[in-house]
């Protein structure tokens, strides 16, 4: 390598890339590995749904997907100022046997999931929808504070 | 032959059938269609891929061994699955050998199923169809047919590999897009995509089961919607929102 490229190398620029590409690989890592368990769950019952997280500038948009969920029965719950729990109860019961399994036991009646908000958001002003199987919560985003324009 | 993907037949091929590619991207449309395909037409599998490149899984059926990329077929059509969601860099050759390998069976054309990922998809009534092709005449036949052209934009994933590779060596090539969840499994976008193949393939599918059991697959296809997601993340598939800037 140059003389030249070896102080490219160094400038604060490229140090601050690799230190961002670093902090991404290993939120990668840590992701994948909080990923890496079953979607069910025999003890309570319960199958962990489908879901996605949409930040915009004034709103989170959290959707569930909820195949076999009885309307009536779909709770969305904040358990706390940054976490949300939603539940459904199944119309009916799903067993291992129902996906041709046989090495594991069990049964299954209800969706379970919590879910982290990953912007400050006015967990009072939730809005709540449910649609072809799909649950939508609405969050409005929280702006502590703006940067004033000069 | 790419060797480092290996092809092994298990029945004889017919030459000049449609060869179809069903792999996992936004909202597995095109593992359900596939899927409903091989159920409906009672295609039986005549050849799988054996290699290194892909990770060490095997799918059990019936206690029995089989690769997770698997060419299904019968004298009309080839159909190539794969039931395990690929990463990104087995692509190109997978793709690359399933299509060297279909033109020596001298296939007369290839169409990929897929979907293409839409905002507020739950409040769509009716879902669109939208084709690519490898050639303009492949693009005509799409419009005789109805189907509306994705004019511009970006495309990731095992179908933009078809495309690219067919127009290079001359082989009819189609891709057909459902609109779809992008992050759940979506059966009414296959149903859709499946009423158009018809018109591509001769091939009369009914997919009244398929509509029918459609919250069913969506539960059942949770853990590979979930494998890929984290493939489609790597790949950058979000990319085929961005607006290309058009270069003449």
């Amino acid at each position: 390598m140059s003389e030249e490229n070896l102080r490219r190398r160094r400038s604060i620029f490229d140090l601050i890339d690799e230190y961002f590409e670093g902090l991404e690989a290993w939120a990668e890592r840590v992701r994948e590995t909080l990923l890496e368990r079953p979607s069910w769950n025999c003890r309570t019952c319960t199958i962990e749904p489908l879901r996605d997280i949409i930040v915009t500038s004034d709103e989170v948009i959290v959707t569930v997907d909820l195949p076999y969920a009885e309307e009536n029965t779909v709770q969305v719950k904040p358990i706390s100022k940054d976490t949300i729990e939603v539940s459904a109860k199944m119309r009916r019961k799903v067993s291992f046997d129902d996906f041709g399994i046989t090495h594991h036991r069990g049964e299954f009646q209800r969706f379970q999931c919590r879910t982290r908000i990953p912007v400050p958001v006015y967990m009072d002003r939730i809005e709540i929808r449910f649609k072809r199987g799909i649950l939508e919560i609405r969050l409005p985003r929280k702006h502590e504070y703006e940067i004033p324009i000069e | 032959m790419n060797e480092e993907i290996r092809i092994i037949e298990r029945k004889e091929i017919p030459k000049g059938a449609v060869m179809l590619f069903g792999f996992p991207d936004v909202g597995l449309v095109g593992v359900i269609a596939a899927s409903h395909l091989i159920s409906e037409l009672g295609l039986e599998e005549v050849a799988y891929i054996d290699s290194r490149l892909l990770p060490p899984i095997i799918v059990l059926h019936e206690g029995l061994p089989h690769s997770p990329v698997r060419i299904f077929g019968d004298k009309r059509i080839l159909l190539a699955v794969s039931e395990t969601a690929l990463q990104g860099e087995l692509i190109y050759p997978i793709m690359h050998a399933l299509i060297d390998w279909g033109k020596n069976r001298e296939v007369k054309m290839m169409i990929s199923i897929s979907g293409i990922p839409v905002q507020d998809r739950q409040d769509l009534e009716e879902l669109k169809v939208f084709a690519a092709a490898s050639n303009p005449d492949m693009l005509k036949m799409a419009q005789d047919k109805g189907i509306e052209i994705l004019r511009e934009g970006y495309m990731v994933g095992p179908q933009a590999v078809m495309l690219q590779y067919c127009a290079t060596i001359g082989l009819p090539a189609l891709t057909l897009l459902a609109q779809c969840f992008f992050q759940y499994p979506d059966p009414e976008a296959a149903a859709k995509v499946l009423e158009q193949l018809e018109n591509f393939t001769g091939l009369k599918v009914d997919v009244s089961k398929l509509l029918e059991k459609g919250e069913e697959i969506r539960l059942k296809a949770r853990d590979m919607m979930k494998r890929t997601q984290q493939e489609l993340a790597k790949m950058r598939k979000t990319q085929e929102y961005d607006i290309p800037l058009y270069i003449t």
